[in-house]
């Protein structure tokens, strides 16, 4: 299902926060994730022990799920961080983090961790 | 009474967020904050980061593949031979130091022919740039406090991003004006219901545009500012026709309105330049208003983003994207995004903020392939990937300094208590690192 991620700062999903007095658990729960309306919770078959796998032509990333009515439909609201940026690019010399196209589909693969992020960037 | 510690109240400056609050009370002892009193959740956190668990207490250097605890000295040193190593260095972030750290940080770059950016350049830089063709009206926030009576958020989420802000201007009584909240009118323009919703009247406007249609609303508004002819009867960019005369009707009558300029429509397109169409509308309203004006308020999330564009400006007449060689500054097109694309650089300085976190991956990648020295107080994904660590004091807390509040005026920041282990400030990090490479 094609989707739109937006990157977002919220007080309650914070980089700095969670780097500063969270744990590389924490980081991974409250970062890597994605706000969704509950209508496309539902269009996409979810289910809490389920994941959503986001990918478009600058790569791709997993992420667990919440549910928010006031995230418009169609659109997944994600925190900054190094989980976001697996799907952000570049046009114009600028860099995208709103409106970004992706395609949207359920999976069980799990979410990984930023070690695990990080090595395969270094690849 | 011998052992018993005697606690002050101090009135401090807060650096968790741009709009820098001069109004928190710390209360401790001289050696240790006990209590923080009026700050937000943001500036608690900044505080705490005292003692937070990615505080970096000791300067590393990687070996190995593996980070080694080492003397300041031998850090330096390290540091030192990476540079000299290097043709193409790069320097970047600077929005969470003190301006005399922004000015260290340019004194490095231009006695290593180094490029420097700093954090607003993908973030408020934008409007400034554009504003070089064009010029901006712009406010204080003592004037938003006291004569605005329309507020507009446009792709801004403050109730987050800038937690006291809608406290300070919207909640509050000002000096030319009889009354406070009841005569001022929010509007928020943004595809997603924020925290910011949640403290909207009835007299306010909330518009939820559809995603990446910010340019086409500006359009409509300004034929309409030009030549009336009417709203599209289905309305336009996701709001209605009802909406956009209410709209229209404020912004055109308000006296002294002010635009938030967030992330969200800096970010929205990359086609087109969606500022510079803002800007003009502006720039109309301004010509067609008889009783007052609009002003733009840019609002940069990191505490002296504002202040790395002073310091360079004021310097050499740029905001950002400065390119050295031979101790001068060259002309160039390059910026950071640039540079990291085109891997056109082999070295990079990284002071106070996360690249690794905060840029697309590829560009990550770019700064992972070369070394890479880091100068900061908290740990990060990017700190997961330096060559060298140099620890640096909080500034604001443990270190003094000046920094530009998002109104661009200009705050001092104080000392409050002593750095850990004696870390020292990132000007006086970025001091030593000048002096040796340029022995007398």
């Amino acid at each position: 299902m094609e989707m739109l991620v937006n990157t977002v700062r919220m007080v309650d999903y914070d980089q700095l926060k969670e780097y500063s007095f969270g744990d590389e658990n924490s980081l991974k729960e409250n970062l890597a994730i994605g706000i969704i309306n509950p209508e496309d919770f539902e269009k996409l078959n979810l289910t809490t022990s389920l994941n959503l796998k986001l990918s478009n032509e600058d790569g791709k990333v997993i992420i667990k799920v919440k549910q928010k009515e006031d995230v418009p439909i169609g659109t997944i609201l994600m925190p900054v961080s190094i989980w976001a940026n697996q799907i952000t690019g570049i046009s114009n010399e600028q860099l995208i983090f709103k409106n970004i196209k992706v395609n949207a589909e359920t999976t069980r693969d799990n979410v990984l961790d930023i070690e695990e992020l990080l090595n395969i960037i270094k690849k | 009474m011998k052992g018993v510690k005697k606690l002050v109240n101090k009135r401090v400056k807060c650096t968790g967020c741009s709009l820098l609050c001069d109004d928190i009370i710390v209360r401790g002892d001289g050696l240790y904050i006990d209590e923080v009193i009026g700050a937000c959740l943001k500036g608690k956190e900044k505080f705490e980061q005292i003692t937070g668990k990615n505080r970096i207490l000791s300067p590393l250097v990687r070996d190995k593949g593996e980070l080694k605890k080492v003397s300041l000295d031998t850090a330096l040193e390290r540091s030192i031979e990476i540079m000299k190593e290097s043709s193409k260095p790069l320097l970047y972030g600077f929005s969470t130091v003190s301006c005399q750290a922004q000015l260290k940080g340019i004194e490095l770059a231009k006695s290593i022919n180094g490029f420097i950016d700093s954090n607003s350049v993908i973030c408020q830089g934008k409007v400034l740039n554009t504003a070089k063709e064009m010029g901006l009206t712009l406010a204080t926030i003592s004037e938003v406090i006291n004569k605005t009576d329309l507020l507009i958020l446009w792709g801004a989420n403050a109730a987050e991003s800038i937690p006291r802000l809608l406290n300070k201007i919207l909640f509050s009584r000002g000096k030319f004006r009889m009354t406070g909240r009841e005569i001022k009118t929010l509007i928020i323009i943004d595809p997603v219901k924020t925290a910011s919703f949640g403290v909207m009247g009835v007299r306010d406007l909330s518009l939820n545009i559809d995603p990446g249609k910010d340019i086409e609303l500006i359009r409509v508004l300004k034929e309409e500012c030009c030549t009336p002819s009417g709203f599209p009867a289905d309305g336009v960019a996701g709001i209605d026709q009802d909406d956009l005369k209410r709209l229209l009707i404020q912004i055109t009558n308000a006296e002294n309105a002010v635009i938030f300029i967030g992330q969200g429509i800096l970010s929205s397109q990359t086609s087109v330049n969606v500022v510079h169409e803002l800007l003009d509308l502006v720039h109309m309203i301004n010509i067609k208003q008889q009783k007052g004006r609009m002003s733009i308020m840019m609002l940069g999330g990191h505490y002296n983003m504002a202040g790395f564009d002073q310091v360079a400006l004021s310097l050499f007449g740029k905001n950002h994207s400065l390119q050295f060689f031979d101790n001068n500054l060259v002309e160039t097109s390059e910026t950071i995004i640039s540079k990291l694309s085109k891997e056109d650089f082999d070295c990079s300085i990284i002071v106070g903020t996360d690249p690794i976190s905060h840029l697309p991956w590829k560009l990550s990648k770019a700064l992972m392939s070369k070394p890479l020295i880091l100068i900061d107080n908290k740990k990060s994904a990017t700190f997961n990937v330096a060559d060298v660590i140099l620890p640096s004091s909080l500034t604001g807390i443990e270190c003094e300094g000046l920094a530009y509040r998002l109104d661009h005026v200009p705050i001092e920041l104080q000392k409050i208590v002593n750095p850990p282990n004696n870390i020292i400030s990132d000007e006086e990090l970025l001091s030593k690192l000048i002096s040796r490479l340029n022995p007398i």
